[in-house]
């Protein structure tokens, strides 16, 4: 006899999600993971100025557009056949970086905590927590709640680094073509070294001991979470002319063999996705599928994405052992203690960045739209590998595919019934209590979903009755 | 204590998650004054423990009660607003169109947060994939606007500081605090002087009037140029780049191109009339 749970929504992500699991015997047999919301920003881009696509990108996400605007910078340059300098790219690099911070902290703190740590109910209502599994004595959870209001004021630091050289956050201005907008400055430099120099302190001194006490009171979850073990990286903070590396190259790990990325490879499925289109699996030029939400047997706004016709996971774990940093496993706790590493990595990557600024090095100057060209930007966000397709055509877009890392991490099934990465990782998880499941979202959190979906939780002492028995 | 303060539901719906993480980075005023010292934050998809059912039913228990609704995102139509879910609620799928309408003719004050929920914003941007609206298009009631990509921190704030102990400010026609939405940009801009002596930047990264760039400072009422971004240590002019409108209606389609190359001539430049600073407009008809 199995049960069928049902999350939605699933709350502390970006966006909306819905989880559905069957469940034998107090363990996953099956999961599918939907995402239920929509905007079609491809279909938006079409017929608008090339430049324009770094703005209008950026606001896919409020959370990562920094790194939205970057992907679609790098994909212009090819297109325009410009090389940035040296200079701009650690400009706009250091806003990529401290996005990053700004996004694990805001993660782990904010999105994370609450599965772990029961925070102060009296503050204000929506900080009620129904979960019983609560493991951490009072004193450290207090601690570590309070952590949650401190990392606020250091998260908001985070993202005043990027506007410092981009204008505002989120949705900066700074990224452009070329490289950055503005140039260093030793007011600037001092300003961002201060700031810098906060938030890495606590990383150092808050964060990584609340993640270790966190982790060890929850010492299953290094065994639950699994994915297919292949890892992808488009590779970021790297190829600098002077520089070299700072963090990693574009990489890929298949059965524990490490070997470079092939681009070329990367492939698109839609057949249980509300997409339509001559093509069922295509590569990210060919085409761009028309929506379809009456679409039989889809069931997410979600692609399928692979590399080499394989499912792969991305993000702060793969990069961490991609580059060798950190092997300890692959599981729900890696995925959440490598974030926190990779935060510190991170502080030190940004350090050298702005070591190596020129004081008013400018990489800007006028450009011309060409009337027909192509590129591709294809870079390791905050998240995993986040990758932009364009064609223009009469000076203008004509042609813009996307494809994020939530894509590469919450696809839904391949064409060929295989499960996405994050339905991997649910599979196979124990669930302690069926009418309390907090083992499938804290699971799918530890991936940090950027998407648009909804999701909910069956209990059976509501009516209609929400557990639904599957013979 | 919480059952003293107001309660406030932060209702996301189709965008980006903009407008949280912006009212997150709040700098005196900040988000942890606002839940400690202003209102009772009841909801807000991003931030609450809870999920899946439960979390709905906090969403809704809170119709029975006096609260003020905030939404950021706008209202995706298609196909009956199957675009975009929030939850599942006693069994039933509820759409952002289903919440803002269930929402939306209770609560005391509505208050449309960033451009998506304002009037359509980026979700809305031409062909419009999923048929987004504003908020204020689906109630029969007053709504206060709170355009911007995203919302400053400080709008929502001073405007919630008003409805709490001033009662509602005043509103301009397209319901956006005078306060606040009252002087454009271009009129208290940094560097007005150098668009007075016609002194014009060619490329971003020039410290001149931006102007010929495609800056819609002239057409955007808004204080950035004194409000400044992020605890106020700069904003997109300082930042060597023109304003592209995201404060005005009709952004993004009719403030394109957001930077241009192909040099404007300061002849084109005009006052908008109170039309064009209500809906946006081109600036060089």
């Amino acid at each position: 006899m199995s049960e069928r749970i049902v999350v939605n929504p699933v709350t502390r992500i970006s966006g909306f999600m819905e989880i559905e699991a069957i469940v034998e015997q107090h363990k996953v047999v099956d999961a599918k993971v939907k995402g239920l919301m929509f905007r079609g920003f491809e279909l938006m881009l079409k017929g608008r100025d090339p430049l324009d696509a770094i703005y209008y990108t950026e606001r896919i996400c409020g959370i990562c557009s920094t790194a939205h605007g970057l992907a679609s910078t790098i994909a212009l340059e090819q297109a325009l056949g410009v090389i940035p300098t040296e200079q701009g790219r650690y400009l706009r690099d250091f806003m990529h970086g401290a996005e990053f911070l700004q996004n694990h902290l805001r993660h782990f703190y904010q999105f994370v905590v609450p599965d772990y740590v029961k925070l102060p109910g009296q503050v204000c209502t929506v900080f009620e927590s129904p979960f019983s599994d609560m493991r951490i004595p009072k004193e450290k959870n207090d601690l570590i709640a309070q952590h949650y209001f401190d990392s606020l004021n250091v998260s908001r630091e985070a993202h005043e680094m990027i506007a410092v050289l981009g204008g505002k956050a989120p949705h900066t201005h700074g990224i452009f073509v070329g490289g950055a907008t503005t140039q260093a400055t030793a007011d600037k430099i001092v300003q961002l070294k201060n700031m810098l120099t906060d938030v890495a302190r606590f990383i150092e001194e808050v964060t990584i001991p609340d993640v270790g006490i966190i982790a060890q009171y929850y010492p299953e979850y290094y065994h639950n979470g699994q994915s297919y073990g292949n890892l992808l990286s488009y590779g970021c903070f790297d190829n600098y002319p002077s520089l070299g590396t700072l963090y990693l190259d574009p990489m890929i790990a298949v059965d524990g063999e490490i070997r470079a990325l092939d681009k070329s490879r990367i492939t698109e499925e839609i057949d249980y996705s509300w997409y339509t289109d001559q093509l069922d699996a295509y590569s990210p030029m060919e085409t761009i599928p028309v929506d379809d939400r009456n679409k039989p047997d889809a069931y997410s706004f979600i692609k399928s994405v692979k590399s080499e016709n394989l499912p792969f996971e991305c993000g702060p774990l793969a990069r961490q052992w991609l580059s060798g940093a950190y092997r300890h496993g692959i599981s729900t706790m890696d995925r959440i203690v490598a974030r926190i590493y990779e935060a510190k990595k991170i502080t030190e990557i940004l350090r050298t960045l702005i070591d190596n600024m020129d004081l008013y090095a400018a990489s800007q100057s006028e450009y011309e739209i060409p009337v027909s060209s192509s590129g591709a930007g294809l870079i390791d966000t905050t998240r995993g590998a986040l990758g932009h397709w364009l064609k223009i055509e009469n000076q203008l877009l004509s042609f813009y595919q996307v494809i994020t890392p939530s894509v590469w991490n919450l696809s839904s099934r391949a064409n060929d019934g295989r499960p996405g990465t994050g339905e991997r990782a649910l599979i196979g998880a124990e669930i302690q209590d069926e009418e309390n499941p907090v083992e499938l979202a804290r699971i799918i959190r530890s991936f940090d979903p950027c998407v648009s979906c909804a999701t909910h939780v069956y209990y059976p002492d509501k009516a209609p009755k929400f557990i639904t028995i599957v013979p | 204590m919480n059952s003293e303060k107001i309660k406030l539901v932060w209702l996301e719906l189709n965008g980006c998650s903009g407008n949280i993480i912006s009212l997150l980075n709040g700098s005196e005023p900040s988000f942890q004054y606002m839940i400690t010292e202003m209102v009772d934050l009841v909801y807000d998809q991003a931030l609450i423990p809870c999920e899946g059912e439960r979390a709905m039913d906090v969403l809704f228990q809170v119709m029975d009660q006096e609260f003020i609704l905030a939404v950021e995102g706008a209202v995706a139509t298609k196909n009956n607003g199957r675009y975009q879910i929030i939850g599942s609620w006693q069994g039933t799928e509820i759409t952002g169109l289903d919440a803002v309408r269930m929402l939306g003719e209770k609560a005391v004050h509505v208050i449309a947060v960033g451009a998506c929920s304002s009037h359509g914003g980026v979700s809305a941007g031409s062909p419009n994939p999923s048929q987004c609206v504003s908020v204020d298009s689906l109630l029969n009631r007053r709504v206060i606007n709170l355009p911007g990509c995203p919302c400053h921190p400080d709008w929502f704030l001073s405007t919630l500081e008003y409805l709490l102990n001033y009662g509602e400010p005043e509103l301009d026609a397209e319901g956006r605090p005078v306060f606040l939405y009252g002087i454009t940009i271009h009129q208290r801009c940094e560097r007005r002087s150098y668009f007075d002596q016609g002194v014009f930047a060619t490329e971003l990264g020039e410290a001149t009037c931006m102007f010929r760039l495609g800056c819609k400072g002239p057409i955007t009422p808004i204080d950035c140029p004194i409000r400044k971004w992020n605890d106020r240590v700069s904003w997109p002019v300082q930042a060597n780049t023109p304003c592209i409108g995201c404060a005005q209606f009709g952004f993004p389609d009719r403030m394109e191109p957001f930077i241009t190359f192909r040099n404007m001539e300061p002849e084109q430049v005009r006052q908008p009339n109170p039309a064009e600073l209500q809906r946006g407009g081109a600036l060089n008809e």
